[in-house]
C-alpha cells in the first residue's frame, strides 16, 4: 500500500486554493491522513464541508472520487454494474458462432462497469474519496458502508474478494437529514463545521474574490452574519456569501446599497419567505 | 511527536472518564486511536491536542461540545482548583435551537451553540437563564398572594406559570400502548421508497437476475425477474404539549410517546410549554417496564402554552429532516397564549414538508366539542386529520382512524 504523506503546512496548501480552514479541521484533517480513518464532517450546509475534501486532494495531488448519495442509492449503483446490454450481444454471437459461454466469458473486466466505491479501492495511490451527504442514504447502505469502511474490500460475486490497491482518504458528509448510526460514528473521526466567525468569512471572501473592494467585501459579510441570526428558513451559507459577493462584484458595485440589495438578493436568499422577512434587517444594513 | 508514558497514561485515564462520568461510547480501541492521533500533532500545541482528541473521540455535535468541557477540567487537575462539576452528557443535550450555555462564548469554533434571535429566549432574556425554579417568576410569586380574580387569571394565564420540576408519568398501561403505537405504525402508509428491490411483481426489469436466468436459455430471456419499490417505513415526529391546561393527558401521551420510540426508533419526540426541548434522548435511556420519570424540563413542561412560537422553532430546526417519510403529530389540547399566525406559518411549513400532519386533542373526545380555540382554527386549514386523544380507547383506534 503506497505510504500516505501530507503537505507539512496543510492550512498554507488549503489558503493557497482558495480555502481558508480552521484549525480543528486542519488538525482533523491531517489525522485523516496519519491514521487511515474516515473522518464524518457534519454541519450546515454550505459552511464548505464538500469544498474541503475537494481542496484535500488537490493539496495532496491526488483524485478526488465522489459518490453523491440519495434515497434509494444501493450498493450496486456505488459499486458495480454489469454491462447487461453487452453481456447479451455476447451470448447471443456466441450462440450464432456455436461456441460455447462459461461464466469468466460473460463476467470478465470488460463487461464490468465500476462505480466510485470499486473506482476508489483500485486507484494506484491513495484517492480522497467523498461520501457526500450520507444522511441521504438510507439505513441499508449505511450498514453496508460499515463493512466497507472496515475492511477496504468488497465482494463482486462473479469475480471474488477485490482489496484495496491503495486505502482511500475517506471523508463523509452530512446535513443531518436523519440521525446516522452510533456504529458508523465510531468507525470515523468526527467534527461539526459550523458558519465561520465573520473574520474568517471575510478572509474567505478575499482570498476567493481577490479583486474584491473592501467595502464591499465587509458589508456583504456584516450583512450575512446578520441574516444568519434570524429565523430563516434556509440561512446563507459560505457558499451563498460568495456567489453574493461575485453577483455584487459582476454588476461593478464597490458597496451595498438599496438597490444593489434588490437586484441580487436572490443570490442570497433562496426562498421568498426568508426574503420577505429579512427586508427590514437589511434595509438598515444598505442604509445609506 | 512521541508522547510520553505520563501522557499516555493521563489520555487512557481521560478516555475512561469521558465513558464513566459523561457516557461517552469510547473504549479501548478509542484510546488506542487517540494516542496514535496524538503521535500525529504537536504536542506543544494545546490546540492541536484539544482537536485531534475531539475528532477521535467524540462523534456528535453535543459530545464536542461537552468534550471541550471535560478536557479543560480534566488536564487542570494537577495544579490548581478542583474542576467544576460538569452534567452527565444526556441532560446537557438540547433542543437544535436552545441557546449555548453560559460559560462559551458564541460565534467561535465550531462545535459551538449560537443563540438563535427570533426565538422565545431571545426575545425574552429572563427566560433562557438559570432554571425555571431558581430564578425569580413574578406570576407564581402572585399566585401565593391573596389576589384580584384579575391577578389569579393573570397568574393561570401566564406563559410562565408554575414551569419546571421533575416529570413524573406512572402507569401501568405500557402493553396496551405498545399494542396502539405498533398498530400507528402499521397503519401510516406514506407511499414507497425509491430503493428498488427484486420483486415479484414490480415496475422494473431486473436485468441482472433476468441474464443469469437468461444464460440457461443461450441468451433468450424466456422469464423476466422484476425489480419494485418497498413500502416506505415512515418517522414520526411528536410534538407533545406539556403545558399545565393538558393535566393528566400530558403523562398519557407522554407514556404514548415513549411506546412509540420503543415500537420505532424512527421516532423524535419533543416538548413545549413556552419553551421547546427534545424528549428523544431521555426517552432512549428511559428503562421500558419501569415508571417513566424525566429530569426538569423547564420551560418544557408544566407552564403556559405557546404552540405557534414554539412549532415555528421546530419546523425551522427541524426542517431537514422532515421529509415525505414523515408523520408528525401534534398531541395539544390546542388551548394557547400566543398569535395564532405563528402558528399557521409553522404548519404550513411542517405540512409543505411532512407526509402527514396530524393533530390529537384531549379535549375533542369530550361530547359536544367544537373546535373553536384559536390555535385550533388556525391549525385546521393545514391539518391532515384532527383526531380525539382523550384516554387509551382513542389512542388504540388512532391507527384504525389514520387508515381510512
Amino acid at each position: 500500500m503506497t505510504e500516505p504523506s501530507a503537505p507539512p503546512d496543510l492550512a498554507a496548501a488549503f489558503r493557497e486554493r482558495g480555502y481558508v480552514a480552521g484549525p480543528a479541521l486542519v488538525t482533523a484533517l491531517r489525522l485523516v491522513v496519519a491514521l487511515g480513518k474516515p473522518l464524518l464532517l457534519e454541519g450546515p450546509a454550505g459552511v464548505g464541508k464538500t469544498e474541503a475534501a475537494k481542496t484535500l486532494a488537490a493539496a495532496l495531488g491526488t483524485r478526488l472520487i465522489r459518490l453523491q448519495c440519495y434515497e434509494g442509492l444501493d450498493a450496486q449503483s456505488a459499486l458495480y454494474e454489469w454491462n447487461y446490454a453487452r453481456q447479451l450481444l455476447h451470448l447471443r454471437a456466441a450462440e450464432v458462432g456455436g461456441r460455447p459461454v462459461t461464466d469468466a466469458d460473460l463476467y470478465g473486466p470488460e463487461f464490468l462497469m465500476p462505480r466510485p466505491l470499486l473506482e476508489a479501492i483500485r486507484q494506484p495511490a491513495p484517492p480522497v474519496l467523498l461520501i457526500d451527504e450520507v444522511d441521504r442514504a438510507d439505513d441499508a447502505f449505511e450498514a453496508f458502508l460499515l463493512e466497507l469502511l472496515a475492511e477496504w474490500q468488497v465482494t463482486v460475486p462473479e469475480l471474488g474478494t477485490l482489496t484495496a490497491t491503495a486505502r482511500p482518504h475517506v471523508l463523509l458528509t452530512s446535513n443531518r437529514a436523519r440521525e446516522l448510526s452510533d456504529a458508523l460514528r465510531r468507525r470515523c473521526l468526527y467534527l461539526w463545521v459550523d458558519y465561520p466567525t465573520r473574520g474568517q468569512e471575510l478572509e474567505i471572501v478575499r482570498a476567493r474574490l481577490p479583486g474584491i473592494h473592501e467595502t464591499l467585501a465587509a458589508q456583504v459579510t456584516r450583512a450575512v452574519h446578520a441574516l444568519r441570526e434570524l429565523p430563516l428558513g434556509k440561512p446563507p451559507g459560505v457558499a451563498e456569501t460568495l456567489d453574493w459577493a461575485a453577483a455584487l462584484v459582476a454588476l461593478h458595485r464597490d458597496h451595498l446599497d438599496a438597490e444593489a440589495l434588490d437586484l441580487t438578493l436572490g443570490a442570497v436568499l433562496k426562498l421568498r419567505e426568508d426574503q420577505l422577512l429579512a427586508r427590514a434587517t437589511l434595509g438598515k444594513l444598505a442604509a445609506p | 511527536m512521541t508522547p510520553t508514558a505520563d501522557l499516555r497514561e493521563r489520555v487512557v485515564a481521560f478516555v475512561a472518564h469521558l465513558r464513566l462520568t459523561h457516557g461517552f461510547r469510547v473504549g479501548p480501541g478509542e484510546a488506542a486511536a487517540a494516542l496514535e492521533a496524538l503521535g500525529a500533532v504537536n504536542l506543544g500545541q494545546r490546540r492541536e491536542v484539544l482537536d485531534a482528541l475531539r475528532a477521535v473521540l467524540t462523534a456528535s455535535r453535543e459530545e464536542g461540545r461537552l468534550f471541550d468541557l471535560a478536557f479543560d477540567a480534566f488536564f487542570r487537575l494537577r495544579e490548581g482548583p478542583p474542576p467544576p462539576q460538569l452534567p452527565p452528557l444526556l441532560p446537557e443535550t438540547k433542543a437544535p435551537l436552545s441557546p449555548p450555555p453560559p460559560s462559551r462564548q458564541p460565534g467561535g469554533r465550531p462545535g459551538e451553540e449560537r443563540p438563535v434571535p427570533g426565538s422565545a429566549q431571545a426575545e425574552n432574556p429572563e427566560e433562557g437563564t438559570g432554571s425555571p425554579s431558581s430564578r425569580p417568576n413574578p406570576d407564581r410569586e402572585a399566585e401565593g398572594e391573596p389576589g384580584t380574580p384579575a391577578r389569579i387569571l393573570t397568574a393561570r394565564l401566564s406563559p410562565h406559570a408554575g414551569a419546571g420540576g421533575e416529570v413524573d408519568a406512572p402507569g401501568d398501561d405500557l402493553p396496551d400502548l405498545l399494542r396502539a403505537a405498533g398498530a400507528l405504525v402499521r397503519a401510516v402508509e406514506l407511499g414507497r421508497g425509491r430503493r428498488l428491490v427484486p420483486r415479484p411483481r414490480g415496475t422494473r426489469l431486473d436485468a441482472r437476475r433476468t441474464l443469469r436466468a437468461a444464460a440457461r436459455t443461450a441468451g433468450d430471456p424466456a422469464r423476466l425477474r422484476w425489480l419494485g419499490r418497498p413500502r416506505r417505513a415512515p418517522r414520526f415526529l411528536l410534538v407533545l404539549d406539556g403545558s399545565r391546561s393538558m393535566g393528566k393527558s400530558a403523562t398519557l401521551l407522554l407514556r404514548f410517546a415513549q411506546a412509540l420510540h420503543l415500537r420505532s426508533r424512527r421516532v423524535e419526540v419533543y416538548a413545549f410549554s413556552t419553551g421547546l426541548t427534545r424528549l428523544t434522548p431521555y426517552l432512549r435511556r428511559a428503562p421500558p417496564g419501569g415508571p417513566l420519570t424525566l429530569p426538569d424540563l423547564g420551560e418544557a413542561w408544566g407552564g403556559g402554552t405557546r404552540i405557534g412560537e414554539n412549532l415555528l422553532r421546530l419546523a425551522r430546526g427541524e426542517r431537514g429532516r422532515v421529509s415525505r417519510d414523515t408523520a408528525v403529530l401534534i398531541l395539544s389540547d390546542g388551548l394557547d397564549t400566543g398569535e395564532p399566525e405563528a402558528l399557521s406559518r409553522a404548519l404550513r411549513d411542517l405540512r409543505a414538508r411532512a407526509g402527514l400532519v396530524v393533530w390529537l386533542s384531549p379535549l375533542a373526545a369530550l361530547p359536544g366539542y367544537q373546535p373553536v380555540q384559536r390555535a385550533v382554527q388556525a391549525a385546521l386549514p393545514h391539518l391532515d386529520a384532527f383526531l380525539p386523544a382523550g384516554g387509551l380507547e382513542d389512542l388504540r383506534a388512532l391507527g384504525r382512524r389514520l387508515r381510512r
